[in-house]
């Protein structure tokens, strides 16, 4: 098992407290985040993905609990926030909301600029973190405002790749996306992934996304943890799933009707391309037989 | 951080102070206004508290919170006690240099200071207790003879009926973005004044962006909904003055003649 990088113990986070508002979002999460791991995080709406992240970099802090990055409480000291700041990179939903600089060039730039790099250094990061999104140069000098929205999105969460974090969160990165702009942006995340080593958290609620990319998953209800594990681990529990109103990928719905009809599927075929191989191994036998 | 802001919010509710008509409660604010101005001796500050007092009691306002949304008036609340501190007539209690303190002074700086507490408090009672879509509808009522005179009465009151629905939207986008650009390095509390000037930019320009579309698209739906101001537009849940609504006023009037009748035997 590779070692945690970020980790959360006994989290809790009430907002108002000791007003008629007073909502507890987040309670007694302990999770981990490992080196290199792409991580899920599930939950329909309301259940404290949001909440849960805003703690990864000390945005939000806990009411009780800790949080630790490398062992270290991130809301210590002035140093501990801003170190987490800049190695846990948090892209909200809709990012393309807080563009705000003349070019794109500059807006990518602005993370890298708070972190106080030379500039050779800046614009080094730029260029990169603009290639890993697939933006072309001739664009940095656009206005943000003239792009598409994929493309807006894009260069948002250029933003935050461009300060290089180890963990880079990202809440609904494909929320409100055509399909091809779904796949863009996956493919992006996945480059930076590869290429750095980066841990990787992606919140969502699409079951059939999560299914296709993470590692690992959790699923919060209600503010807690209800599962953790792998993907055919966590999709195995379907009816529970369904009871906390999330819904199971579409490849797991069929594997189950298939194996109702006593087809004999392996747990594990959760996605189009597990499940095509699963059929050909299973046709393959047969012809063998 | 944003979301403390309490001033002018509504806290829901069901008691007798929350489902009177807020046509009544306006109306009370005003008489409550009017006596506190009235009166001068600390026999009608205390009737004023005693009703202040009952009317938190009866709507059952956490005090605390109460008191919080009191917390940015401090600052004029002291300056008004110290300037009528300095300010009374008669013989000095105490004095240094210019400044001389009296016992007409110490009286009339404490009489300012509950004054505008127990106004502020009060007009907390109206916006806690009033929900702002009932509050304007209130006040498009209550305005309503201006139509008369050309005032477009509907208007204003749409235009601040939605003003007040957008302050917590805004609220909430401000701190979204805030968020945002903070998990990217930012930092709005160091450096001289140009600087925090400078770092407002990536909060203002999103949020002047995200405005605007809301407006047109708030705009966009309205008129897709056949909205074409308020001429024959009828209302869902039409207010009606109940019982409560009598003898709260009733109340209301009484507390003032008795502290106009005490003003007038210089009480």
């Amino acid at each position: 098992m590779k070692e945690p990088i970020l980790k959360t113990e006994e989290l809790t986070h009430i907002y108002s407290p000791g007003t008629p508002f007073e909502m507890t979002a987040v309670e007694n999460v302990s999770i981990e985040i490992r080196k290199g791991e792409i991580l899920g995080i599930i939950g329909h709406t309301g259940s404290g993905k949001s909440t849960l992240i805003q703690h990864l970099n000390a945005l939000v802090k806990p009411s009780s609990g800790r949080v630790l990055l490398e062992g270290r409480d991130i809301n210590e000291s002035k140093d501990s926030v801003r170190d987490a700041r800049a190695k846990v990179g948090l892209v909200f939903q809709y990012p393309e909301y807080q563009l705000f600089e003349e070019t794109v060039y500059k807006d990518i730039a602005f993370g890298p600029k708070n972190m106080k790099l030379s500039e050779d250094e800046i614009d080094g990061r730029v260029r990169r973190a603009a290639r890993f999104v697939g933006v072309e140069e001739e664009l940095l000098d656009r206005s943000p405002f003239d792009l598409s929205g994929g493309q807006k999105r894009r260069v948002a969460i250029a933003g935050v790749i461009a300060m290089m974090p180890e963990v880079l969160v990202l809440d609904e990165p494909m929320a409100g996306l055509d399909p091809q702009g779904r796949e863009e942006i996956m493919k992006n995340i996945l480059a930076y992934h590869d290429e750095t080593g980066a841990a990787i958290v992606i919140v969502t609620h699409s079951m059939d996304e999560a299914a296709s990319y993470a590692d690992r998953m959790i699923v919060l209800n209600h503010g807690r943890v209800a599962m953790e594990g792998a993907p055919e681990e966590v999709f195995s529990r379907g009816e529970e799933l369904r009871g906390m109103g999330l819904a199971t990928p579409v490849m797991t719905d069929v594997a189950d009707k298939l194996r109702k009809l006593g087809v004999e599927l392996p747990a594990s075929v959760y996605t189009v391309e597990q499940m095509v191989s699963a059929l050909t191994a299973l046709e393959r036998g047969r012809r063998g037989a | 951080m944003l979301k403390d802001i309490t001033l002018g919010q509504y806290f829901p509710g069901n008691t007798v102070v929350h489902r009177m008509d807020p046509r009544t409660k306006i109306l009370l604010v005003i008489i409550y206004i009017a006596a506190l101005f009235v009166a001068k001796s600390w026999i009608s500050y205390a009737v004023m508290l005693v009703c202040l007092t009952a009317a938190i009691a009866v709507s059952r306002i956490n005090l605390k919170v109460m008191l919080k949304g009191m917390k940015p008036l401090i600052f004029i609340i002291v300056l008004t006690a110290l300037l009528n501190l300095f300010y009374g007539s008669g013989e000095p209690i105490a004095e240094f240099w210019i400044f001389k303190i009296t016992r007409d002074g110490i009286t009339r700086a404490i009489f300012m200071a509950s004054r505008i507490v127990m106004l502020v408090m009060g007009t907390f009672m109206l916006t806690y207790t009033t929900s702002p879509i009932m509050l304007t509808y209130g006040l498009e009522l209550l305005l309503g003879p201006l139509k008369k005179l050309k005032v477009p009465v509907h208007e204003l009151a749409m235009v601040m009926s939605m003003a007040l629905r957008l302050i917590p939207t805004l609220i909430e986008e401000t701190d979204k973005i805030m968020s945002a650009q903070k998990a990217r390095g930012a930092q709005f509390d160091t450096g001289n004044l140009i600087e925090k000037a400078k770092a407002m930019l990536p909060i203002l320009v999103p949020l002047f962006i995200s405005s605007f579309r809301r407006a047109d698209e708030l705009a966009t739906a309205m008129e897709a909904r056949c909205y074409h101001g308020g001429e024959g537009r009828t209302r869902l849940n039409v207010l009606k003055f109940a019982a409560r609504d009598y003898m709260g006023l009733g109340l209301g009037l009484t507390v003032l003649a008795v502290v106009i009748v005490l003003a007038r035997f210089g009480l």
